[in-house]
């Protein structure tokens, strides 16, 4: 009895007792986690890794989850992507160029309620031009961390000192031609001097190189008093053909290509392999435009005391012979998403990332000039002072940094600039190669930047999507289809027995019809509905019309380019490796010694992973010690190379086959060629397919190889290469990793693959609307093509037909 | 029946000898037909493996030597300290690659099988209500560029908040795993005879217990092609994982590799390095497993 109790209250209070802990557990503070997106790099992570572990200490309670998206580009893609897919970061570093395509759409938060919320913070401490733009509409989104002015010169003393030239103080200026009486005031006289040429008559150290020809081009048009829009905020011009921005843009390709104080992208790429700031660190150049960011990598190579360490300093961009000094800039800060669960602790993190402590520790690092000017001309934090050890007092002259600020200029920042300015990039390879004038290309991007300008404005003024209507739609579609499906047989009446097979039938299949509902069905449908509209997923829908595809046709050069590509090379690529694939299998089928590794060894490279297989064809495709040209050309040159260069617009020089707009698709297509041990794999089956019964019967009959080839493995093969043809063409309609890791749809779009333009309009431009109309013209032509094939396969013998 | 006089007899020796004759010449016509043939095909092979061998060569020099040396040297020492250094950077976690790669290629093949199985058999074996139709629906998807339905899906797995986990990429392959395997395996299935299907039937087997019990056992090679098929399709795949994965821990080898690239653009040894090693595991499990390779396209007979 008492037992009965006992054990009764034991259980009781064992009850009471888990209850009491697991409210316990439920009180105790999870810790918060905040997701932290950045672009820096290696060095500059670890110290971003360094203040955040302070952050944390100050903050319990608290964790930051860093993640790091190291490619600039893909980084604001990115951005924009993850908050359409609802999975946004808490805090993410911004700059000017893209934070006001989230502000639109309202994917940021305003600051200001922050700051007015937080006693004591002063917004005026901050630079004005990096505050300024980081602004939209009144408020500010962004709070500036650093900023970055362009408009530095890395020089070499050492150099300096050697041709006698005085060390330059930043008071010099540049002019459309060299001005000797200027001497060492005169910027173009500078570079005649420092550029070096052996005995051949070939540069063997250039005086300037800056980190990328456009960014020359641009400090150039800045100064000179071009541009390329009629306003930052709110641009409706595109102005980039104007006669100074042209003038400016020509001289950077001479500087490259005429004077060659500068190396073009082919030398750097290909004979030199090095980024600007080696051929610097190596002293290939004497001096070198980027911004102050890269110090902490020169500090790295050049380390006083050991071998290969030269004096160097910075100094200023000149201004132009008028006196107008202007340069582009860079600049970051951070920003807080729409969505995040704990607003208040991301402005935490946002203003101490943002702050004197974070911006104390990039400044010491060298990486990034605070975007606090007190900060930054504080001794010992930014600029030198006696606290400052002995490897960070290169470069001397810091305090230009400072100086540089009044004179920067930022790029338009409005929300549909980057697709514009994605119009005006492209072509511009052609002028840093010397291979076109600058005016034609600049033209021409002139007025597709315009139209692309036009076509977004006007798309500010469009009606909402009527859902319902679609929705309407997308069901009488469904109903056609079942309707299709299932007509022929409504009169049909089964048996007890056959509904009950019809009943098993259908739970088998059961999971395909949800498939194809979910999958398949459904999302063409939502496609084709979009392929009408204006989205980008996040804000409303918009209504189009058939615009998405008159655009396509119409207004966009990059449609029918891109279409060109896929077409050309579906054309050749298709047919030659069906035929290369044929090849290998009729050599492969043969009763010969090892011919299992053989197949092995042809098979692989059709396993290789796509991204590996690229990055090692981009070495194979490199101009002066990839494989391809060492065969093609090899010691001496021979007829082949000399043809091919000449054909290339390059006599004289191996052809770039990556870099060359002619090339590039070829090259493509040849590496395809490699990949064709996986079709020989079907059409060895194929072969082992044809009863060896006819082989015999021939050969009693007196034939020999080639008749026996003609009239029996030709005809029974048929089925097989039909099937290689039509799965090839319409596997290769979607090419899309190689133009991702090899070209980017460069040189000049000649390798912007109808699927990588797709990915881009619709991830990277999130334009989902005009992408999927992109998607069901591609599909109609692939729906035609393989019709037409199926309309001519007269050709395909099919034996007795077993179905 | 020819007379055996010594003049017959001479002349069918000197037939016989002919005949021996030219069979001697016919053969070692064929055998040098062989060599030539085994030439070609061996400088074939070398050319075939030379990016290959560049690669792997390239993976064990420093970068000096790289910049000095030919492509075609053997690197003077074995420089695995890039090997070292690209599996120990924390922005691009190599063994977190190899799980997610595995992970979902494994999930996603076992869900190919297994629904492709499911879903052929009524068309191989039963009549059901529309299953012509049907059919030819089924074959029509087999031709639906990717394109089309990629951005909707996206659209949809963004509001099951499903961006950034795998269940995109291993999700679809469960239901119904691909009318392409789809249509093999029901090619395949009706190649089975069908007494043993009657016989269990007699027996009183439901349709389930005759899929189960009869048709599958009997299609393992069938689901060894399209799970090889599948499995290596999935594991280098790269759009998929482009589009919905973003984290680096969630990243697939393929994704992971262009990652790297990302954080080293023109360090090619590290490059090379990496991609040695995204290349090992599909390489090692094709020739472990070779023999499945070709038997199963033999065997799956395109028409």
């Amino acid at each position: 009895m008492i037992y009965h109790s006992i054990s009764r209250a034991a259980g009781r209070l064992s009850l009471v007792l888990a209850t009491l802990i697991l409210a316990a557990s439920a009180f105790a503070k999870d810790p918060i986690q905040l997701r932290f997106t950045v672009w820096d790099g290696d060095i500059s992570l670890k110290v971003i890794q360094g203040v955040l572990k302070q952050f944390e200490e100050e903050n319990p309670g608290v964790k930051v989850k860093l993640e790091p998206i190291p490619d600039y580009n893909v980084y604001h893609q990115k951005m924009l992507t993850l908050y359409a897919a609802n999975v946004p970061p808490d805090v993410a570093m911004m700059d000017p160029g893209h934070f006001q395509a989230l502000a639109a759409k309202d994917a940021i938060l305003p600051l200001d309620p922050f700051i007015k919320n937080t006693p004591g913070f002063d917004l005026s401490a901050y630079y004005k031009p990096i505050v300024q733009a980081h602004s939209y509409k009144g408020q500010i989104y962004v709070l500036p961390r650093d900023i970055a002015p362009i408009g530095l010169i890395y020089y070499n003393k050492k150099l300096f000192k050697e041709a006698g030239i005085p060390y330059p103080d930043g008071s010099w200026t540049w002019d459309f031609k060299p001005r000797p009486e200027l001497k060492e005031k005169d910027f173009v006289w500078v570079c005649q001097q420092l550029t070096k040429k052996d005995n051949a008559g070939k540069v063997s150290r250039w005086a300037f190189s800056s980190d990328y020809p456009e960014l020359l081009a641009r400090t150039l048009t800045y100064s000179s008093g071009g541009g390329y829009a009629n306003d930052n905020e709110h641009p409706t011009q595109v102005t980039i053909a104007q006669p100074k921005t042209i003038r400016a843009y020509q001289y950077a390709s001479d500087f490259m290509n005429l004077f060659h104080y500068m190396p073009n992208s082919t030398e750097t790429s290909g004979v030199l392999m090095a980024t600007s700031e080696q051929l610097f660190a190596s002293q290939k150049i004497a001096m070198y435009e980027n911004g102050i960011w890269m110090v902490p990598q020169i500090r790295k190579d050049l380390i006083p005391g050991k071998e290969g360490f030269f004096d160097w300093d910075i100094t200023l961009f000149p201004a132009f012979a008028d006196g107008t000094r202007s340069a582009p800039t860079g600049g970051s800060g951070y920003c807080i998403f729409r969505g995040t669960e704990h607003p208040e602790e991301a402005w935490k993190l946002t203003k101490f990332m943002a702050g004197p402590v974070a911006m104390t520790a990039m400044a010491k690092a060298g990486i990034a000039q605070p975007a606090i000017k007190s900060l930054a001309l504080t001794p010992g934090v930014w600029v030198s002072g006696p606290t400052t050890p002995e490897s960070q007092k290169y470069p001397a002259n810091m305090v230009a940094t400072d100086q540089a600020v009044p004179f920067v200029r930022f790029e338009p920042s409005a929300y549909y600039w980057p697709s514009v300015n994605e119009r005006l990039n492209s072509g511009l390879d052609l002028v840093w190669s010397g291979q076109s004038k600058a005016e034609p290309i600049l033209q021409a991007a002139q007025r597709n930047g315009q139209n692309r300008l036009d076509a977004m404005l006007k798309d500010e003024h469009l009606s909402p999507f009527n859902w319902t209507l679609g929705i309407l739609t997308g069901l009488a579609l469904v109903a056609a289809i079942l309707l299709w499906t299932y007509w022929p047989e409504r009169n049909i009446r089964y048996s007890h027995r056959e509904k009950q097979e019809s009943k098993a039938a259908y739970k088998f299949i059961s999971p395909w019809l949800v498939g194809v509902a979910v999958f398949t069905l459904g999302p063409m449908i939502l496609s084709l509905l979009m392929s009408f509209a204006d989205w980008d997923i996040i804000t409303p829908a918009k209504w189009r019309g058939v615009q998405n595809y008159v655009e396509s046709g119409v207004v966009d050069p990059l449609f029918w380019k891109s279409l060109t590509v896929t077409f050309l090379y579906t054309i050749v690529a298709v047919p030659l490796g069906v035929f290369t694939a044929l090849m290998l299998a009729l050599l492969l089928n043969q009763k010969v010694k090892g011919i299992p590794v053989f197949r092995a060894i042809y098979y692989v490279p059709s396993l290789a992973s796509l991204v590996a297989s690229s990055l090692i064809w981009r070495k194979i495709f490199n101009p002066d010690n990839g494989l391809l040209n060492a065969m093609i050309y090899g010691q001496n040159g021979t007829w082949l190379g000399d043809t091919l260069s000449r054909i290339a617009g390059t006599p004289g020089k191996h052809v770039d086959w990556l870099g060359n707009e002619k090339f590039a698709l070829p090259g493509l297509i040849i590496m395809s060629v490699w990949f064709a041990g996986g079709g020989m794999i079907i059409m060895i089956a194929g072969l082992q397919n044809i009863p060896q019964h006819y082989y015999e019967a021939a050969t009693l009959d007196g034939a020999g190889v080639l008749s026996k080839f003609k009239a029996i493995t030709l005809p029974l093969l048929t089925p097989t290469l039909f099937f290689a043809l039509v799965t090839g063409f319409i596997g290769s309609f979607q090419v899309f990793t190689q133009a991702v890791v090899m070209t980017q749809g460069g040189p000049n779009d000649s390798t912007r693959f109808y699927m990588y333009r797709l990915y881009q309009n619709a991830f990277e431009s999130l334009r989902m609307g005009y992408a999927s109309a992109g998607a069901w013209i591609l599909f109609a032509i692939i729906m035609v093509v393989t019709l037409i094939q199926f309309r001519m396969s007269k050709w395909v013998y099919y034996e007795a037909d077993t179905k | 029946m020819t007379k055996s006089t010594p003049e017959s007899q001479s002349a069918q020796q000197i037939d016989y000898e002919r005949y021996r004759i030219a069979a001697k010449r016919a053969e070692k016509a064929t055998a040098v037909a062989r060599l030539v043939l085994w030439c070609v095909l061996f400088i074939g092979s070398v050319t075939f493996m030379m990016p290959l061998y560049m690669m792997v060569v390239m993976s064990l020099k420093t970068p000096h030597e790289i910049a000095v040396s030919s492509v075609w040297a053997w690197p003077k020492d074995l420089t695995w300290e890039n090997f070292q250094l690209v599996l120990t950077n924390p922005n691009a976690p190599f063994f977190l690659f190899f799980r997610n790669s595995t992970i979902i290629a494994t999930l996603s093949t076992a869900g190919v099988i297994v629904s492709s199985s499911l879903v052929a058999y009524p068309f191989a074996r039963l009549k059901f209500r529309g299953r012509d139709r049907l059919f030819i629906l089924l074959l029509s998807t087999m031709m639906l560029p990717g394109l089309v339905v990629m951005i909707p899906t996206f659209i949809m797995y963004k509001y099951l908040h499903w961006v950034d986990t795998f269940n995109p990429l291993i999700v679809p392959a469960w239901f119904g795993g691909g009318a392409f395997n789809i249509f093999l395996m029901r090619q395949f299935m009706m190649g089975i005879p069908r007494e043993l299907d009657e016989a269990a039937y007699i027996d009183g087997a439901s349709h389930s217990t005759i899929f189960w019990r009869v048709i599958l056992p009997n299609s393992g090679a069938a689901m060894a092609t399209i799970g090889i098929f599948a499995f290596v399709y999935t594991w280098k795949d790269f759009i998929g994982p482009l589009i919905y994965l973003s984290s680096p821990e969630k990243q697939t080898l393929e994704l992971g590799l262009k990652t790297y690239q990302a954080l080293n653009q023109e360090r090619w040894e590290l490059l090379m390095a990496g991609s040695v090693l995204v290349m090992i595991p599909l390489i090692v499990m094709f020739l472990l497993g070779q023999r499945y390779f070709v038997k199963g396209i033999v065997m799956s007979g395109i028409k």
